[in-house]
């Protein structure tokens, strides 16, 4: 007996299996055709810091305070401050590089900054070869602040 | 010389048959388990269907490093994927494929199909034992163990059909389904037994032990790469095309059916128990090695005598 | 320096690590079978292997099929978290700690930034607070969902692992609304959150609650955890009393699956988890299909708590006001939290800096790998496969 019941647990649960898996077979495949199709990125997804630009100016908001490199905490983050010719500071970065490669995304520099320079962009497909290319300077941030859709989000606002 | 050139012809039909064969269930499968698990499959190559996904595939064995491992037996190693191939093309000179349709009607077909059909086991053990790697020597073992416990109920199971049509014959067999009707019916049992058992022979999910990849990482095929392992494959297609086959001779009618061609009804049914097989792969978890002894032993191999007696019983009494 | 002269953090140099004896000494690895006689054969499983979920190296030593010894090597993946985090400042250290249990970050964000906050005395807003269990439970069953997909394919069956993808992809995609990023979150600040959620999104995640209840867990269920063969292979297998798995430090579904109903979330509330009502599910045998029912049914429990958070969820600011350069006093804290796959433990020794001293991680992967010998021993090469997969392994958490 207890072997029949056995046989018809098997046959009972190898129905089931196979009636989920026939069923299906015949709905519509969740495949995503990459290259072709991108699925869409959500909103306020990050993927790279980027340096915005003041849009009145054409220039960066970044005054090259430096709170953003000492809160990286992978410190990935490079400034060089600007100097005029009497060696003065002047509030803009002479560079900012960006190794996006030790960057682990965690937002803490956009939380950082308290003059609204860095945002979160969107774009993913930023893979190299070389690890160089990896590093960014403030003109590439620049541009990819302005062909993709950045957002900053900091302070526990909603999103 | 008419003869032997007969005889060259048939040999090319069955080897392109094979090939293509191998090529088309490669393919399905593919796609049959995409659409499983709610994936397409290819796509890419060969149009919206993907169907030439099979021939880039055969390009890129072709083109990849024929690679031996060091200390392996090498004669053993080189010879084990055309041992396995060789029986997979050599059954097929017994399937009777249409009511004329067959390459050699052989008045033990049976026979010659199960004795053949064991060689398998050969070019797996060959290869497990030459490759020298224990992942493929314990897959071989496996393999070997499944392969033999399991020839015994399948062997079993379609003697009641023997006994049934009264001949080894598989074109008698396929006739006397005339009058009998399937004998799928009155041998319901003896489908299951063979149905199991034969999926057991095939090596494939839920009994594919013998290459078990998430515990052997390939098994006996580990060490293959290239062409070789494209010849395992073929054989592995074929042996499922040409059981489904048996299956369908001794228990679905062989070439009966309405309206299409004696052929035509043979194939569609052979692949429909292919789909079978493909479905159930694409379902189930793997047994482990003692359960699958259990099932074999404890199970399969009773019900088969029973069912050898309950024929025996009907003959006599009618 | 501790109590007992031992140093608790290692300043420099190889020279202070004591030689311990690794798996490649002689002796470790048995080689003689136990009547003398037969000679054992010695498989390297891993650190490239189908199965080993990630690079876990087992070195098992067999007698045929049958398992004799085994010995995991671990480190394949270590990372150095320990030591990097004592140099960084104590914000630093909550994004960094997704990178343990990448599978389940937000636990571990929640672990390290409940111990930087009592250390430093933050209160966090009561929304936070909420948020956070409503995050941690969604990262349960987000990872439990993972667990049955690559368990099927430990035992191997392919499709099951596809079909938790599909749910598994529509829970990222909400998390990646909330938090911005899939799987490495960063979500978690010290004193509270980086950002609030939308009342959309919550509409969002109710209804994925549901297709999860409804739709996916009965599919499950009926694909691969009631089918015979996974019962077969499962029931019986690797089975701990409860006094092994309290002498060797399990945790989580493996320590459940043995009967104890221990749960951190209700033996040790942390959060606000005393204000809801679940179960502890409980197995009976301690074997590994006891240790899968348990996850199954968490499943379901974490459903039923988010559904109470959703209705209490207060309304407020989810970050507290902190100072950028954050000190807490000189002290030490073990803050502990209840992960998918057991006790996620942060001992956190401050001394007054604006850096750790000493951050020691407890990983519930590392306590349940030693187990394996023990689970394991005795039974088919099978066996150890279905044994390592319901430890839910995470080599990140466990080399760290």
């Amino acid at each position: 007996m207890a072997l029949l019941g056995r046989i018809w647990n098997t046959a009972k649960s190898m129905f089931v299996g196979h009636s989920i898996t026939l069923r299906e077979m015949f709905t519509t495949p969740i495949t995503v055709f990459y290259p072709e199709e991108k699925p869409p990125m959500e909103r306020g997804s990050r993927s790279v810091p980027v340096l915005k630009v003041n849009e009145g100016t054409g220039l960066l908001n970044c005054v090259s305070c430096g709170l953003c490199e000492r809160s990286c905490p992978p410190s990935c983050i490079k400034i060089e401050q600007a100097l005029d010719a009497k060696g003065d500071r002047q509030s803009w970065p002479e560079a900012f590089e960006l190794n996006l490669s030790h960057c682990m995304v965690c937002n803490l520099c956009v939380e950082a900054c308290p003059f609204d320079a860095l945002e979160m962009a969107d774009v993913v497909e930023l893979c190299s070869y070389q690890v160089q290319d990896l590093i960014f300077d403030k003109q590439q941030l620049a541009e990819i602040w302005k062909t993709s859709r950045s957002l900053r989000v900091a302070n526990g606002e909603r999103l | 010389m008419n003869i032997l050139l007969a005889a060259i012809l048939k040999v090319i039909g069955v080897l392109m048959f094979v090939g293509l064969n191998a090529y088309i269930l490669i393919w399905g499968e593919r796609k049959v388990s995409g659409h499983i698990q709610r994936r397409i499959g290819p796509i890419r190559v060969g149009g919206p269907s993907g169907i030439m996904q099979s021939a880039a595939d055969i390009l890129k064995l072709m083109s990849k490093e024929d690679f031996v491992p060091s200390g392996a037996d090498w004669w053993l190693w080189v010879l084990a994927p055309v041992v396995s191939v060789a029986p997979a093309v050599l059954v097929y000179l017994v399937l009777p494929i249409g009511r004329t349709l067959v390459l050699r009607n052989l008045n033990v077909g049976l026979v010659f199909f199960s004795s053949v059909s064991s060689f398998t086991l050969l070019g797996i053990f060959m290869a497990g034992w030459g490759s020298n790697n224990k992942y493929s020597l314990l897959g071989a073992m496996r393999a070997g163990a499944q392969l033999f416990s399991y020839e015994i109920p399948l062997i079993l199971s379609t003697i009641g059909v023997v006994m049934l049509a009264g001949s080894l014959t598989l074109q008698r067999i396929v006739a006397a389904q005339t009058h009998y009707g399937w004998f799928i019916f009155p041998q319901i049992v003896g489908f299951i037994v063979f149905f199991v058992a034969s999926v057991a022979e095939l090596n494939r999910t839920p009994f594919d032990l013998a290459e078990a990849e998430s515990e052997l990482v390939a098994g006996y095929f580990t060490e293959y790469s290239g062409m070789r392992w494209a010849m395992f494959a073929i054989a592995e297609y074929s042996n499922l095309f040409t059981l489904s086959a048996l299956g369908v001779t001794l228990f679905l009618g062989g070439w009966h059916g309405p309206l299409l061609p004696g052929w035509v009804w043979f194939v569609l049914k052979s692949y429909f128990l292919v789909f079978v097989g493909i479905w159930i792969r694409w379902t189930l978890p793997r047994v482990r090695i003692d359960q699958l002894m259990d099932l074999g032993w404890k199970f399969l191999f009773p019900v088969s005598v029973l069912n050898l007696l309950g024929t025996g019983l009907y003959l006599m009494v009618r | 320096m501790s109590d007992s002269g031992r140093p608790v953090r290692v300043e420099a140099g190889p020279a202070l690590a004591p030689h311990l004896p690794t798996s490649n000494d002689a002796g470790v690895v048995p080689t003689i079978g136990p009547d003398g006689e037969r000679k054992l054969m010695t498989i390297n499983l891993g650190p490239q292997h189908p199965s080993t979920h990630g690079v876990l190296r087992l070195i098992v030593t067999v007698d045929g099929e049958q398992i004799v010894h085994v010995v995991p090597d671990i480190g394949y993946l270590h990372r150095n978290f320990e030591k990097i985090v004592e140099r960084w400042s104590y914000p630093g250290i909550v994004p960094f700690s997704d990178r343990n249990d990448y599978i389940a970050a937000i636990t571990n964000e929640v672990a390290v930034a409940l111990a930087i906050e009592k250390l430093a005395g933050i209160e966090v807003p009561p929304r936070a607070v909420h948020l956070r269990v409503l995050f941690s439970e969604l990262q349960r069953i987000l990872s439990h969902i993972l667990f049955y997909g690559t368990y099927g394919l430990d035992l191997g069956a392919f499709t099951p692992f596809l079909y938790a993808f599909r749910e598994r992809e529509w829970g990222y995609t909400l998390m990646e609304k909330a938090t911005g990023a899939r799987m490495l979150y960063a979500y978690n600040r010290v004193g509270g959150l980086r950002n609030d959620v939308s009342d959309e999104w919550l509409a969002d995640l109710a209804k994925f609650l549901d297709f999860v209840e409804h739709k996916a867990m009965p599919e499950y269920m009926g694909l691969l955890i009631d089918n015979e063969i996974f019962r077969e292979r499962t029931i019986g297998v690797g089975k701990l009393t409860q006094e092994q798995a309290i002498a060797w430090g399990a945790a989580g579904p493996v320590l459940r699956a043995t009967g104890i109903p221990w749960d951190l979330r209700k033996n040790a509330p942390y959060l606000c988890y005393d204000q809801f009502e679940f179960d502890v599910p409980v197995g009976t045998n301690g074997d590994v299909y006891d240790s899968t029912m348990v996850r199954m049914r968490e499943i379901l429990e974490s459903v039923r708590i988010i559904r109470q958070v959703l209705k209490t969820l207060p309304n407020g600011p989810v970050l507290a006001k902190v100072r950028p350069t954050l000190s807490p006093a000189a002290g030490d804290y073990y803050s502990r939290v209840e992960g998918p796959r057991g006790e996620v433990g942060v001992f956190l020794i401050s001394d007054g800096t604006t850096k750790p001293y000493r951050l020691k991680w407890r990983a519930p992967t590392f306590c349940h790998l030693q187990l394996t010998p023990l689970m394991a021993a005795g039974g088919k090469i099978a066996d150890l496969i279905a044994v390592v997969g319901s430890y839910d392994v995470i080599m990140g958490e466990c080399d760290r």
